[in-house]
C-alpha cells in the first residue's frame, strides 16, 4: 500500500507545471456601459426590439492590436437604451446598426465617408450617447379601440430623415436606389408580454398590411388603420406596438430591414 | 530492495537516449508505393473519395459533413419536403460542424496528388496517368463547389502549402465569389478534358460524372449571380480585412457572369444528354399502367444497373452500412426508432391526381373551401388517392398503402358524432396552428365524440365499433404526446428498403445512394434554357432551348405517370416555374431542394411566394420571417363506416422553421476569422 502512494506520488510530481502554484486571480468583468440612441432632431429615445431585428450594438476592444473579434453582438432595449455589466476595463469602438441613417459609412471600393461610431475607454460605469437619424416616426392616433376582441389601431408615420438628407448621405455607398425610401409595411404587434415587438409578437393576433413600390407615398402622415387578427379572449391584457420600415437593410447587404417603433400601449380586452 | 528496483525503473524511463532515428519508417506508405502501380492509386483514391463531400445517407443538413449516419431522414431542413420531431429538423442556416476544415485536408491530398504524380508518370499509360490526374480535379471541383455554395468566396488553395513556411505562404485569404465560381468552372473543365469516358473503376469518377456536376454547379453559380439582385441589399459585400468581394457579386458584372455560368450548365448538361450513355429508368414502365409506373419508380432507387444511375454511393452489408431504415421506416417497423421522414401536406400538391379548391389546395369537403361544407367520405383512405400521381406514390407511403407486405394504418383518430360531418375546426390559419385536435370541444367535453390517443399501446382510446375494439389512432400513429409515430399522416418512400424480408437495425441498411442521376441532368438543361431565354441569350450549340426544357420536362413527367404539358414552355416566370416545380418533384427527399431554394433565393419572406416553385401565397403558411407546414390527418367516421380527411398544420411536434437573408450565406466559423490575419468573415455578419 505505501509502495503504491509512493509511487503516485513520484508520478504525481513529474506531472506538474509552475502554474499550478499562481493563482488565477484574473479579475471578473465588471465594468458596465450604458448607452441611448436618440433622434438627433428631436432628442427622443429611437424605440426599437430587443433581438437580432431591433438595433444592434458591436463593442470591439481593438487595443490588442489587427484582427481582433467583436464582442458578441447585443442588442438595445425597446426604449432605446442599452447596458452591458459585464465587461472588461478598457478602450472600446463602439458601433450601433439599426432603423437609422448608417454611422459607418463606405463607398463601394472599401473607401471610408464618415464614420460616427465612437471609441469610449469604459472604466465603472461609462455612458453614451448616440445621436441618429432615424428613418421613420410612427406615432399613435388617438386611443385604439377594441371591438369583439379585436384592436383597432390607428397610427400615423413620418419621415424622420428627409428625402434629400436620406439620399445625400446613403447615395455615395453605391448602389443608390430610389427605392430605398419606399415604406414596405406596417406592423401590428400584439402580445401578451410588456416587451411587445417583432420577437415577442404573438402569431395569433398580430397582423400587417404590405405596400408595394411607392405606394406608400401618399400616406405619410395621413392616419392609417390596422386592425389585429384572429380573437383575442376577453378579460387579458395584452401589449400592442407598430412599426414600420423602409427597403433599406443595415448594415448594408445583411438584407434585414429594421423596423422603427412607437411606444408599446396596454390594453383590456373586455 | 525491492524499492530500489522500482525508482531504478523510474530513473530509467526518465533518461532516455537522443540517437537520431533516421530510417524511414516501414509501417507509412510512401509515394514510391502509392504513386507506382494502380492498386496504390487505388487507396490513394479511396482516401479522397471516403472524404469526399457528398450528401447521402451519412448527410444531416443539421450537423453538416460529419460522415454519420445516425438519425438518418431526408428534406426536414425546411424545405416543406418532410418533417422530423427532433431538432434536427430546422431550417437550413448553418451547419454544426461547418465544411471548412475537412476542405482544406481533402484540398491538400488533391493538390498533392496534381503536384507529385507527374514524377511517377512512367508508371502509367498516358490514358491512365490523365485519369487519375483528372480524378484530383474533380475532387478539387467538388470541394470548392461545396464550400462556394456554404459560404460564397472562399480561399483557393491550389497547392499543395508546405509547413513551416512563410506567412504570406501559408496564409491563403478569400478569394471573391465570382473567382471562386471561375476556379470551380476550370478545375471541372480540366477534369472533364482529362476523364476517361467510363470509370475505370466502380466508384470512380469520369469525364459524364463531371459534366454533370459541372452543369449542377454552373447553375447554382448562375442563379446566385442573377437572384442576389431580388434580395434587399443585393447581398454583396467587401471583406473587411482585404477588401475583397467575398460574397456576391458586384452590380456591373452580376448579369454577365449569370449569363455565363447558364451557358456553362446548358452545354455540360447537352453534352451528357446527347452522349447518349444515359435514359431514364424504365424497366418495369408501361404506358397507362399506374401500378407499373409505380413500380418502376420504387424499383429505380435501388437497381445499381440503371440506366439512369450517372453517380452512385454503394454501400455493403456488412462493412460499410447506414442506418436509413432504423429511423425513417412507419412506426409498425421501429428498429430502434421510426418516423423520421414524414412527408407534408404542401409537397403533396405539388403532384397532380387531386381535386383542389380554387386557390389550389387540396380538397376534402364539398364546400368551396376546407372550412366550408361537409368533409368528403371515403370507403378506404387509399380511394382518397386512387388517382394520384404514380411518382408521389413511389415518394411516399399513403395511409392505408402497403410498404414490406403489411398495411400501414395510420389514423388520427376517430369521430363517433353524426354525419354528414362538418369540418372539426373554424380557422385553419397559420396563426391557430397551435390549437391542436385534443383542445377541440369535441374531444374534450362530456358528450364526446371524437376520440384521439396519446401513445401507442396502453395510451390508446378505445372506441367500440361494430361490437369490437378499435383503437383511436392507426397502429403507426398520429399520437398527440408521441413524435415517434407518425407526424403528418403521410410517410416517405423512397430510399427505404421495400424488401419484406429485410430486418432493419442501426447499421443494416446497405442501399446504395444515387448522387447524380439522369433526370437531374435534364432538369438542368431544362432550367438553364429557360434562363437562358429569359436573359435573351441565344442557343450555345443552336438547339431550340423551349423545346429541349419542353421535352426535358415532359420525359420526366411521362416516366412518373403525371398529365404531359399541353403546350410548350414559355420564356418567362410561367415557364421557368414549370421547370422549377418539376424540379422540386422529381428531386425531393435527395437533398437537393434545399441547395434549389438557397440558390433561387426564395427562402426568405419577402419572396416566399415563390418557396414552391411554382406561385403559392406565402402568407398562406408563413408569417414574416416563420413558416410551417401541413399533414393530411384521416379520421374514421364510426356513424358512417368511413374515412375522413382534415388538412390541418402539423398537429404533432409542430415545427416552426425561420430564414432570413443573411442565412444564403453561412457564417464563415469564428476560430477561423479571429486565428487569421486574412480569413475576412461575411460583411453582412
Amino acid at each position: 500500500m505505501k509502495k503504491i502512494s509512493y509511487i503516485l506520488s513520484i508520478a504525481l510530481f513529474s506531472f506538474t507545471s509552475c502554474s499550478l502554484f499562481e493563482i488565477d486571480n484574473k479579475e471578473v468583468p465588471a465594468e458596465t456601459i450604458q448607452g441611448e440612441v436618440v433622434d438627433v432632431e428631436t432628442g427622443e429615445p429611437v424605440l426599437t426590439d430587443q433581438g437580432s431585428e431591433g438595433i444592434r450594438v458591436r463593442l470591439t476592444e481593438d487595443s490588442w492590436g489587427e484582427n481582433v473579434t467583436p464582442n458578441p453582438d447585443f442588442f438595445c432595449m425597446p426604449d432605446g437604451t442599452f447596458q452591458n455589466t459585464k465587461l472588461f476595463k478598457g478602450t472600446y469602438h463602439i458601433r450601433i446598426d439599426g432603423p437609422f441613417i448608417p454611422l459607418m459609412r463606405e463607398d463601394e471600393r472599401g473607401v471610408p465617408l464618415a464614420d460616427e461610431s465612437q471609441i469610449v475607454n469604459i472604466s465603472g460605469v461609462t455612458k453614451v450617447k448616440f445621436e441618429v437619424q432615424p428613418f421613420l416616426k410612427i406615432e399613435w392616433v388617438d386611443e385604439p379601440e377594441v371591438i369583439n376582441g379585436k384592436v383597432r389601431a390607428k397610427v400615423r408615420v413620418t419621415r424622420a430623415v428627409s428625402e434629400e438628407e436620406f439620399r445625400n448621405k446613403i447615395e455615395p455607398m453605391g448602389g443608390y436606389s430610389s427605392s430605398f425610401q419606399n415604406i414596405t409595411d406596417i406592423q401590428l404587434f400584439v402580445s401578451y408580454s410588456s416587451s411587445v415587438g417583432y420577437r415577442a409578437r404573438d402569431e395569433r393576433w398580430s397582423n400587417k398590411i404590405e405596400y408595394t413600390g411607392s405606394a406608400f407615398n401618399s400616406l405619410l402622415g395621413q392616419t392609417i388603420t390596422i386592425e389585429s387578427t384572429g380573437t383575442i379572449p376577453s378579460g387579458r391584457v395584452v401589449f400592442i406596438r407598430a412599426a414600420a420600415r423602409i427597403n433599406y437593410d443595415t448594415p448594408k447587404g445583411s438584407g434585414t430591414r429594421r423596423w422603427n417603433y412607437n411606444e408599446p400601449l396596454q390594453l383590456l380586452i373586455p | 530492495m525491492k524499492r530500489i528496483y522500482i525508482v531504478f525503473l523510474i530513473g530509467l524511463f526518465t533518461f532516455s537516449g537522443c540517437a537520431d532515428l533516421d530510417i524511414p519508417p516501414p509501417n507509412v506508405v510512401g509515394d514510391e508505393t502509392l504513386f507506382t502501380n494502380e492498386s496504390g492509386m487505388k487507396v490513394y483514391m479511396a482516401r479522397m473519395y471516403s472524404r469526399m463531400p457528398f450528401e447521402d445517407f451519412k448527410y444531416m443538413a443539421q450537423w453538416g459533413i460529419e460522415y454519420n449516419a445516425w438519425l438518418g431522414s431526408m428534406g426536414i431542413e425546411g424545405t416543406g419536403e418532410a418533417l422530423n420531431r427532433d431538432g434536427i429538423c430546422s431550417a437550413f442556416t448553418g451547419e454544426r460542424t461547418p465544411y471548412w476544415t475537412e476542405a482544406f485536408v481533402l484540398l491538400r491530398d488533391a493538390n498533392y496528388l496534381i503536384e507529385t504524380l507527374p514524377d511517377y508518370q512512367s508508371n502509367f499509360p498516358e490514358v491512365t496517368y490523365n485519369h487519375y490526374l483528372g480524378e484530383a480535379y474533380f475532387v478539387r471541383a467538388t470541394v470548392f463547389y461545396a464550400m462556394a455554395r456554404r459560404f460564397g468566396g472562399v480561399p483557393l488553395v491550389t497547392k499543395v502549402i508546405r509547413y513551416p513556411g512563410d506567412a504570406d505562404e501559408l496564409e491563403v485569404p478569400r478569394s471573391s465569389e465570382e473567382e471562386t465560381w471561375n476556379q470551380v468552372l476550370a478545375d471541372f473543365d480540366q477534369a472533364i478534358s482529362l476523364l476517361q469516358p467510363t470509370s475505370p473503376e466502380r466508384g470512380y469518377s469520369n469525364r459524364y460524372i463531371a459534366l454533370a456536376f459541372k452543369s449542377e454547379a454552373m447553375l447554382y453559380a448562375a442563379s446566385v449571380a442573377k437572384y442576389n439582385e431580388t434580395v434587399t441589399g443585393r447581398l454583396t459585400g467587401l471583406g473587411q480585412k482585404t477588401g475583397v468581394r467575398v460574397m456576391g457579386f458586384a452590380a456591373e458584372s452580376a448579369a454577365a457572369a449569370s449569363r455565363k455560368y447558364f451557358k456553362e450548365a446548358y452545354s455540360a448538361a447537352r453534352e451528357v444528354i446527347a452522349s447518349g450513355r444515359y435514359s431514364l429508368y424504365k424497366k418495369k414502365w408501361a404506358a397507362g399502367d399506374r401500378d407499373a409506373q409505380y413500380q418502376n419508380m420504387v424499383d429505380m432507387f435501388s437497381d445499381l444497373a440503371s440506366p439512369e444511375n450517372i453517380y452512385v454511393k454503394e454501400y455493403g452489408y456488412p462493412t460499410f452500412t447506414h442506418g436509413y431504415d432504423a429511423y425513417s421506416a412507419p412506426f409498425i417497423f421501429k428498429a430502434p426508432l421510426a418516423s423520421g421522414t414524414c412527408p407534408t401536406l404542401d409537397f403533396m400538391e405539388l403532384f397532380d391526381g387531386f381535386d383542389r379548391y380554387s386557390n389550389g389546395t387540396i380538397k376534402v369537403t364539398n364546400g368551396s373551401s376546407n372550412t366550408d361544407g361537409t368533409y368528403l367520405m371515403y370507403d378506404s383512405p387509399m380511394d382518397f388517392f386512387a388517382n394520384a400521381e404514380p411518382r408521389l406514390r413511389a415518394y411516399v407511403i399513403f395511409p392505408g398503402d402497403v410498404f414490406k407486405g403489411r398495411e400501414i394504418e395510420i389514423r388520427a383518430g376517430v369521430y363517433t358524432g353524426s354525419a354528414p360531418i362538418s369540418p372539426l375546426f373554424s380557422n385553419y390559419t397559420y396563426a391557430t396552428a397551435e390549437t391542436r385536435y385534443q383542445n377541440l370541444a369535441a374531444y374534450t367535453q362530456g358528450s364526446k365524440t371524437l376520440y384521439l390517443s396519446a401513445r401507442e399501446g396502453n395510451g390508446q382510446e378505445i372506441v367500440s365499433y361494430e361490437g369490437e375494439d378499435m383503437t383511436a389512432a392507426g397502429a403507426n400513429g398520429p399520437f398527440y404526446d408521441n413524435g415517434e409515430g407518425c407526424l403528418t399522416g403521410l410517410y416517405g418512400r423512397k430510399w427505404l428498403n421495400p424488401d419484406p424480408s429485410f430486418e432493419a437495425g442501426e447499421g443494416k441498411s446497405a442501399q446504395p445512394f444515387i448522387l447524380m442521376r439522369y433526370a437531374e441532368v435534364l432538369l438542368n438543361a431544362a432550367e438553364a434554357a429557360v434562363e437562358l431565354r429569359l436573359a435573351g441569350e441565344a442557343s450555345p450549340d443552336g438547339t431550340d432551348l423551349l423545346q429541349v426544357a419542353t421535352s426535358a420536362v415532359n420525359e420526366i413527367r411521362e416516366r412518373a405517370g403525371a398529365t404531359l404539358l399541353a403546350g410548350s414552355v414559355t420564356a418567362d416566370d410561367n415557364g421557368r416555374n414549370i421547370v422549377r416545380k418539376e424540379r422540386r418533384k422529381e428531386l425531393a427527399l435527395e437533398h437537393k431542394t434545399k441547395w434549389d431554394l438557397r440558390r433561387w433565393r426564395v427562402q426568405h419572406y419577402e419572396e416566399r411566394d415563390g418557396f414552391w416553385g411554382e406561385y403559392r401565397e406565402k402568407d398562406a403558411f408563413s408569417n414574416n420571417a416563420r413558416y410551417r407546414f401541413r399533414g393530411l390527418y384521416p379520421f374514421f367516421s364510426t356513424q358512417t363506416g368511413k374515412y375522413f380527411f382534415d388538412a390541418r398544420f402539423q398537429w404533432v411536434s409542430l415545427k416552426t422553421f425561420e430564414y432570413n437573408i443573411v442565412d444564403y450565406y453561412f457564417a464563415i466559423p469564428g476560430g477561423e476569422v479571429s486565428k487569421s490575419a486574412v480569413i475576412d468573415q461575411q460583411p453582412n455578419r
